[in-house]
């Protein structure tokens, strides 16, 4: 989905869980806090949070220069299953 | 040595290829951008048709002052526990509209993506979904999408 966007010619970034996966499937830009599938722009309510990481998602789309980076951001958050 | 025992053999096992690069350049500042949101986390307006849980892979649109308490998730593929208390989990709209609110972007595109990504028809979704929803975003002028549920 995101390659067929970036083909399309808009920019893209998206926020992993998974940045192997996104890796092999050819992202053009990623970032990976450290977050469960169920909770990829944070923990529930938490505003400071998902306030951060999209912030950061959106200055890594225009910081990133080379298709397939993938960048880490210093966010942790565990879900209690 | 030939070590081939039978010609033709093929893994059972699907191993996907990386696919080439796609890029294309970011030409605008964030402040002078329109974000729209892209989730295949399954967010759809809680009045329109829900996913097939077994594998689906049309989408739906949600508008860019759809209330965040309208939206819910469809989606067989991942513990949808946080989801469900707060959708910004994984469709970050409140947070993007408080961005632009704050002069961060300009503005909240005014339509969004819902999908049910981890599973469905591969093909149908490369070449026909992913086109389609490209094509909308747009023609709305959006200037950089921001994924989820990768």
């Amino acid at each position: 989905m995101q390659r067929a966007i970036e083909e399309a010619g808009i920019p893209t970034i998206v926020i992993a869980a998974l940045p192997p996966v996104v890796k092999q499937a050819g992202t053009p830009r990623a970032v990976a806090p450290r977050v469960p599938m169920g909770a990829n722009a944070g923990a529930p309510h938490d505003v400071e949070m998902q306030t951060a990481i999209v912030k950061d998602s959106l200055e890594e789309l225009v910081k990133i220069t080379t298709a397939g980076t993938i960048v880490p951001l210093p966010y942790e958050y565990i879900a209690k299953v | 040595m030939d070590l081939t025992v039978v010609k033709g053999l093929q893994s059972e096992i699907f191993v996907p290829i990386t696919p080439p690069l796609v890029w294309t350049p970011v030409t605008k500042e964030i402040k002078d951008m329109k974000i729209a949101l892209a989730t295949a986390a399954g967010v759809h307006l809680k009045s329109d048709k829900r996913f097939n849980l077994a594998g689906d892979f049309t989408f739906r649109t949600i508008p860019g002052d759809a209330p965040s308490n309208e939206l819910m998730v469809s989606h067989g593929g991942y513990d949808n526990g946080d989801v469900n208390k707060d959708v910004n989990c994984m469709f970050p709209i409140d947070r993007l509209r408080e961005l632009a609110a704050a002069g961060f972007i300009k503005e909240v595109a005014p339509v969004h993506v819902g999908f049910m990504g981890g599973g469905g028809n591969q093909e149908k979704f490369k070449n026909e979904t992913g086109p389609a929803i490209a094509k909308i975003l747009k023609e709305e002028g959006v200037d950089a999408v921001l994924l989820t549920a990768g």
